[in-house]
């Protein structure tokens, strides 16, 4: 008969001995084991988790994987949210059954609830990984989940993420967005490159290298491409680049006057742009694979900053057709216009993936995040203090933005959660980061 | 082993809803609009000018513009612009003394009467001169985000193209490229540095 482990943690943020119940429910509906983390709205309930570096099975890991995936995927779980991470040293030996033991029921009186146990063999130019992860609240250990992975030795970071990605999946059945990259604009204004970024701002690559104006990096939805407005041949067109492929980019629109503010539809296949070629700043949605555009708004104002809702079926976007920039939504093929949002001049639109919500920016003063209910409801406000904050961009679960702001002086871009929450730089260093793009997981 | 684990998908994941906090209210400001939009946004002459229709938010469906991509989607390209509109490189175009920029307030696009008289100047001037093409930038001032200011930019120059136009100056000599907020003149972030940087700038080439 299967038993359902319930972990209900404490909301303590530090890692601390919390409340557990092994409850047995009446009639259980899956065989084996059933772990809720029960992570509840307003909460900050988190589960503990130890990750001791990995344990060399073979192989000569001479460039200290073993630790780095340990650490670099408990940053990811300590990112998530979801998780405290047990501090730890050291690997737990292999083939040492009461040596697992041993350092379970350490971590276990630490305030563990769950750990992972490692393995790695290093076979050539290869990482080969396998997880264990057990139930530190059941008496015995059980290991509740074992996966394996596998990448070239030269993205040992890629492993980790994939590796949190996989924990975070099996405690709340949605992987985690470690996984994932981050496109920004790096340079003071007039010399802005395109870059791409791992999520957490390591392993930084240039994208463009033309010595102009580059911006607006949007992420298509498979990841594989970005939607760029350049001035590469002198105005501002919109662009494709492929950032992991040897393959030069594609011109999508060069028509006289602006081909800005890109915005790929859910399914890969548009892109709603802004356009001038017929007048004034106008939506259009580009068909990709035919090159055909079709015109959306029809206004003498500014329309522009398109972002589609997950479903594909509407767009918002801005429009300051009443005499102030404002937030707009319309179905996605022009129709059923409607403002959502009043007030102040805002600008940046961006649809959850969740569909709910719209967080955008509000210029008073200062600039800062918003978020609106899709209808228009309950607008709220993410940042606050000194500087600037704009540019927002979800991650592909919803639960983190990234956005650009000045508090510290320059242009940098942070991560929170979708309440505003545990605002953190992600980029540091020189010159200005802007406009973030996150991008979905990556295949 | 190990898939007999299975998953709960949990509800809310630690969104928890921050006072909700309703927008100051204000009363939207109607301003002036520029010039109705004429003529082609450049010397390409391609493209057609778009009816002023306020009250038309409604899709324009079957009835809608319908433009292929003027470049093939499928023709990968760094040097891609065979396809491309005829456009002069604006770095062709440079600056002359006699054509002054005019400036905007905050979020506006419609031309102050100070600067048409500006305007009024550089019409003569490039009426005088008939062999120059005419550049005109637009620019913004910091404030504002990136994508809006583009737009912003572009309708900058085009109110002050509009405007030349209907002081007589010709349309097909004219080419208005928007640079948002990418080129300040000024970088301090003062009103003063800013309301510099809300500029149409005017440069030319020898036809």
């Amino acid at each position: 008969m299967g038993r359902r482990v319930v972990l209900l943690i404490g909301s303590a943020a530090l890692v601390v001995l919390v409340s557990l119940f092994a409850l047995r429910p009446p009639a259980p509906r899956a065989q084996g084991v059933d772990v809720f983390l029960n992570v509840t709205a307003g909460g900050g309930k988190k589960l503990n988790i130890a990750i001791p570096d990995f344990t060399v099975v073979a192989g000569n890991d001479s460039s200290a994987n073993a630790r780095l995936l340990a650490s670099v995927a408990g940053a990811d779980l300590t990112f998530s949210g979801l998780f405290n991470v047990v501090a730890a040293t050291g690997a737990i030996p292999v083939n040492n059954p009461d040596a697992l033991k041993q350092s379970w029921t350490e971590f276990a009186a630490a305030g563990a609830h769950a750990g992972v146990h490692g393995l790695l063999t290093v076979r050539g130019d290869r990482l080969e990984t396998e997880i264990r992860v057990y139930d530190l609240t059941s008496p015995e250990f059980r290991l509740i989940a074992t996966r394996r992975f596998e990448l070239p030795a030269s993205v040992p970071r890629r492993l980790a993420h994939k590796i949190a990605d996989e924990i975070v999946l099996q405690f709340t059945g949605e992987p985690g967005v470690a996984d994932t990259k981050l496109a920004y604009v790096r340079g003071p204004r007039g010399a802005k490159e395109i870059y791409v970024a791992d999520y957490d701002g390591a392993n930084p690559v240039a994208v463009t290298r033309n010595g102009t104006i580059n911006l607006s990096p949007v992420w298509s939805p498979d990841g594989r491409s970005l939607a760029v407005t350049s001035y590469v041949k002198g105005y501002p067109d919109l662009y494709r680049f492929f950032p992991f492929e040897r393959r030069p980019e594609q011109i999508l629109a060069a028509f006289a006057g602006i081909n800005s503010s890109p915005a790929w539809s859910p399914d890969g296949k548009s892109i709603a742009v802004t356009l001038s070629k017929d007048g004034n700043p106008e939506l259009y949605v580009l068909n990709v694979a035919t090159g055909v555009f079709r015109r959306l708004t029809r206004h003498v104002g500014i329309d522009t900053d398109p972002s589609w809702a997950p479903d594909g079926r509407q767009i918002t976007f801005v429009s300051d057709r009443n005499g102030t920039a404002h937030i707009y939504v319309m179905d996605s093929e022009g129709a059923s216009v409607r403002q959502i949002t009043t007030g102040a001049m805002q600008t940046q639109p961006r649809w959850s993936p969740k569909g709910d919500v719209i967080a955008y920016t509000t210029r008073q003063g200062t600039h800062d995040i918003w978020v609106v209910n899709a209808d228009g409801s309950n607008p709220r406000r993410l940042t606050t203090g000194s500087g600037n904050s704009q540019g927002p961009s979800w991650a592909p679960n919803g639960r983190h933005l990234f956005f650009q702001t000045d508090r510290l002086g320059g242009w940098q871009i942070f991560a929170m959660f979708a309440d505003g929450s545990e605002q953190a730089p992600i980029t540091r260093g020189p010159g200005d980061f802007t406009s973030p793009s996150w991008s979905s997981r990556l295949p | 082993m190990g898939t007999r684990f299975s998953h709960v998908v949990l509800g809310s994941l630690l969104i928890a809803a921050v006072a909700a906090t309703a927008c100051a209210k204000r009363p939207a400001t109607t301003q002036a609009s520029a010039p109705a939009p004429t003529g082609a946004a450049g010397t390409t002459g391609g493209t057609g000018a778009a009816p002023a229709r306020p009250s038309d938010f409604t899709s324009p469906g079957s009835s809608g513009t319908t433009s292929s991509a003027q470049p093939s989607t499928a023709a990968p390209t760094t040097s891609g612009g065979t396809a491309t509109p005829v456009r002069p490189s604006p770095r062709e175009f440079s600056e002359v003394a006699e054509l002054r920029d005019i400036n905007f307030d905050f979020d506006k696009y419609d031309i102050r009467p100070g600067d048409a008289r500006v305007l009024d100047s550089n019409a003569t001037w490039l009426k005088g001169n008939p062999n120059h093409l005419l550049l005109i930038e637009g620019h913004c001032d910091e404030r504002g985000t990136n994508e809006y200011n583009l737009a912003l930019g572009e309708r900058r120059a085009k109110s002050a193209m509009n405007y030349l136009v209907s002081q007589g100056v010709q349309a097909n000599r004219i080419t208005i490229i928007s640079y948002g907020e990418e080129r300040p003149l000024c970088t301090e972030h003062t009103e003063e540095c800013w309301a510099k940087n809300r500029r149409a700038h005017f440069l030319v080439k020898p036809r």
